[in-house]
């Protein structure tokens, strides 16, 4: 089998790549595929933090290229979702230890025995996401609904465009009460300027700082709104149309507030 | 407004007196600088710079984030930009002719990134050079860093005399600052700045605390900023929000500018919101 | 004098692999609990090296066998055996090494499992389970292991003191001593002892190239993973942590898996 290679990227940094991983790869192994993450931010890695298994790390994905260990023994194995693995970054190194052919081989590799190989691409658009997008066939572009991350995913956008690579745009950190009240661009706006088709949707959620700091993705909680969002994600990745989700109106509380302030 | 005829863009306020030395830079280069990238580097760049120059210094700010420019947007400054760093530093174009000064803050001037180049374009040796050079007629230069610990990481630190090291409460950014600090040199003496800090959250246990963030980067604090809409807001508008004197966000930027400059100001902690309370309150999000 | 010597089928591991004691006499017993320390955690000791201890006389080639096979599912290879001329010659038709006579009994060893017990903190259920995940990585590490073997007492000690952060390593032939913090995502590793007089977060391994022997101190312990020659344990969740004892915490190895203790001043 080949499994479908994907990069989560975004050119600016913070605006959910790593979560985005995280939640839709756990979404797709829950939906029984056999998904592997993969962190490319070698040095700074935190992949590993947000999915809780960061004292669980014996060897690396440098240590694997260096062959100094077999995939198999790097790979660990998500104790809480059935057939999700992840593959860490090293800490101690820097994105300047591997080349695109070592992690396309990487990657390659991987997808022999994993339906989704899903990438978690560092910020920026230097040697560490030449690496992420050489070992992968598809992208996955994160943005918020922010005019300088929106020029950063435009610039990425770009150079996935030039290697001819199929695309499409997670829209992250929606606020419905500021979109309405016209402090935040819409969903529409973000399109339009970025012209990419949408795979998914997600509100801005304090929760999701909580779950990270504690390891644990959101998608676990299958009561969590986010956790019906990212699933819908996953069917869509896997070519159903479902409709996107209506974010809230907004909520009384919310309603009293906008009000109150004009 | 620009002359037409020369199409170049305001020239930066130059040193005018006979006695000071171009040679002998006096300014004080800093790099803000963090790891991970979207904490907020760049506007505490842009509104620190702001502060500051708002006190009367003479400020100039850097976006070394070739590739990825943003200190221009969130300063409303996008669409004067003609030339950029790597102009500079390949000799196509003069540092004055590059530097834009901000109509709002005449103190303050800022040399763009390039949009279309990289960082792994930027030869060190005349990163240093410029930055050097911009001490010679600034009193504070302050280098925007991008995210990351390669070429652009070490380029925007190689003319930098001390470092701001921001970081939010949450255990990915406080890993990402603690590897950068490893990898600043000790002489830079880097201080820390915890951003987008929510009381309400801290309160609940929700979210970490500026000790918790600190008892392992064990940097001396230079100030707390908490998170708002207003900021978001103000980035949008492309106005410096430390310019704003109704906001606790921007007194916390003015009350940094303050202890850069040396005053003893003790750092104060951020009151929760207005509507945060009332979101406690309603027991809502 | 006991009436039957406990753990017959003594299991331990020492710088030069396991050491697995048959007390020949009680050779069903024996061979019984061995099977059960084996099966309590069916990976642990895979690919580890053996020499058996044969005490009172050698068993006979079927024997012999049986612990052979029951060694072999879980992937441990026996080297050589140590006990009296009997044994010898069974090494010799075995075409297995003789290395001579087997060791004095340990008799501390056997009084402190008899009666009164260091005070420790055994490993939570979490972190024990943790453990045997780590099974698979134990022959690893062993494997990585690339420099010469350095006597401890030709070795030096590392001294450092600041904070040691995030990505950086302090790797050293002997022992590391630091006066300062190990943060997360920092790495430590010695062939000796590793002392931290601080706060560990972050890696400590200690006794790399196989030195069971060695320990990890720290003022307060609570490291993302320990490691003790090829022996890893896990750091535990902090709420389920109990606070810090004065005076800081050891971690060592005993019966197999590395234990944290107090320290206990005076004691060695």
């Amino acid at each position: 089998m080949s499994g479908r290679r994907i990069v989560v990227t975004s050119g600016k940094g913070g605006v959910g790549k790593t979560t985005t991983t995280a939640n839709l790869g756990a979404a797709l192994a829950k939906r029984g595929r056999k998904v592997a993450l993969v962190d490319a931010d070698i040095g700074l890695r935190n992949l590993d933090l947000v999915l809780g298994v960061e004292k669980r790390i014996v060897f690396d994905l440098v240590e694997v290229v260096e062959g100094r260990c077999q995939i198999r023994q790097a790979l660990i194995r998500d104790k809480r979702i059935e057939n999700l693995w992840i593959l860490p970054a090293a800490q101690t190194r820097d994105k300047d230890s591997i080349t695109e052919a070592q992690f396309l081989r990487l990657t390659t590799d991987l997808a022999e025995f994993h339906d989704f190989v899903i990438i978690d691409c560092p910020a920026g658009i230097e040697h560490g996401f030449r690496n992420a997008v050489a070992g992968s066939q598809e992208a996955i572009v994160v943005t918020t609904p922010e005019v300088s991350a929106i020029r950063d995913a435009d610039r990425v956008i770009g150079k996935i465009h030039e290697r001819k690579m199929p695309m499409r745009l997670v829209i992250n950190r929606i606020r419905p009460d500021m979109v309405k009240s016209g402090e935040m661009m819409s969903v529409e706006d973000v399109c339009e300027i970025l012209s990419a088709e949408l795979l998914g949707i997600v509100p801005d959620d304090e929760e999701v700082i909580d779950t990270t700091n504690r390891g644990e993705p959101i998608v676990l909680d299958s009561t969590k709104r986010l956790a019906a969002i990212y699933d819908k994600m996953a069917r869509r990745l896997e070519g159903e149309i479902v409709e996107f989700t209506r974010l809230e109106e907004p909520s009384l509380f919310n309603r009293i507030i906008a009000g109150w302030r004009g | 407004m620009h002359d037409a005829q020369r199409e170049t863009q305001d020239a930066a306020p130059r040193e005018t007196s006979v006695a000071a030395s171009p040679t002998v830079p006096r300014g004080h280069a800093i790099v803000i600088t963090s790891g991970k990238g979207g904490v907020g580097k760049t506007t505490t760049t842009a509104n620190v710079g702001a502060a500051l120059a708002a006190r009367g210094a003479k400020v100039a700010l850097v976006d070394a984030d070739v590739g990825l420019r943003n200190l221009d947007i969130v300063l409303g400054l996008e669409s004067r930009v003609r030339y950029h760093l790597l102009d500079v530093i390949e000799g196509k174009v003069s540092l004055e002719d590059a530097l834009i000064r901000d109509k709002r803050s005449p103190n303050m001037s800022l040399l763009a990134a390039s949009q279309t180049r990289e960082k792994d374009d930027v030869d060190t040796n005349k990163m240093r050079a410029l930055i050097e050079q911009l001490r010679e007629s600034f009193d504070w230069v302050l280098i925007d860093c991008p995210a990351g610990i390669e070429a652009g990481f070490r380029n925007a630190v190689v003319g930098a005399q001390s470092a701001i090291v921001v970081c939010t409460p949450e255990v990915s950014s406080v890993r990402d600052a603690d590897r950068v600090v490893g990898l600043l040199p000790q002489s830079l003496e880097p201080k820390l700045i915890v951003n987008r800090i929510r009381p309400h959250l801290v309160r609940r246990g929700k979210m970490l605390s500026v000790e918790d963030v600190n008892a392992i980067l064990r940097l001396p604090l230079l100030g707390i900023v908490a998170d708002e809409p207003e900021v978001v807001m103000a980035t949008n508008r492309g106005e410096p929000i430390a310019l704003d004197q109704r906001s606790q966000t921007g007194a916390s930027y003015r009350s940094i500018a303050a202890r850069i400059v040396g005053e003893n100001v003790p750092v104060e902690r951020p009151r929760m919101g207005f509507f945060a309370r009332i979101s406690a309150l309603f027991g809502g999000r | 004098m006991w009436q039957r010597p406990p753990h017959m089928a003594l299991l331990r591991g020492t710088s030069q692999g396991l050491q697995i004691t048959i007390a020949t006499g009680e050779f069903h017993d024996s061979v019984a609990e061995l099977a059960e320390t084996l099966q309590a955690q069916p990976d642990f000791y895979r690919g580890s090296l053996a020499h058996l201890v044969f005490r009172s006389t050698a068993p006979s080639v079927e024997e012999f066998q049986q612990i052979r096979g029951m060694l072999d599912q879980s992937g441990i290879t026996v080297e050589g055996m140590l006990g009296d001329e009997s044994v010898e010659s069974l090494a010799l038709e075995l075409e297995l090494e003789y290395l001579g006579s087997a060791p004095p009994i340990n008799i501390e060893d056997l009084q402190k499992r008899r009666g009164t017990r260091l005070e420790r903190q055994a490993l939570s259920e979490g972190a024990r389970s943790l453990t045997a995940d780590f099974a698979g990585a134990r022959s690893d590490l062993a494997a990585r292991r690339t420099t010469p073997v350095v006597p401890l007492t030709q070795a030096t000690t590392l001294y450092y003191r600041g904070t040691v952060r995030s990505g950086q390593v302090l790797r050293q032939l002997g022992n590391i001593v630091v006066v300062g913090d190990v943060n997360p995502g920092a790495e430590l590793i010695a062939s000796g002892d590793i002392v931290v007089f601080g706060t560990l977060r972050g890696q400590a391994h200690a006794g790399a190239q196989g030195d069971t022997a060695a320990r990890v101190t720290a003022i307060e312990l609570s490291p993302t993973q320990l490691r003790i020659a090829t022996l890893i344990a896990a750091g535990e969740q902090t709420a389920t942590r109990s606070k810090h004892r004065d005076g800081g915490e050891e971690a060592r190895i005993e019966e197999n898996r590395i234990v944290v203790v107090p320290i206990v001043r005076g004691v060695s």
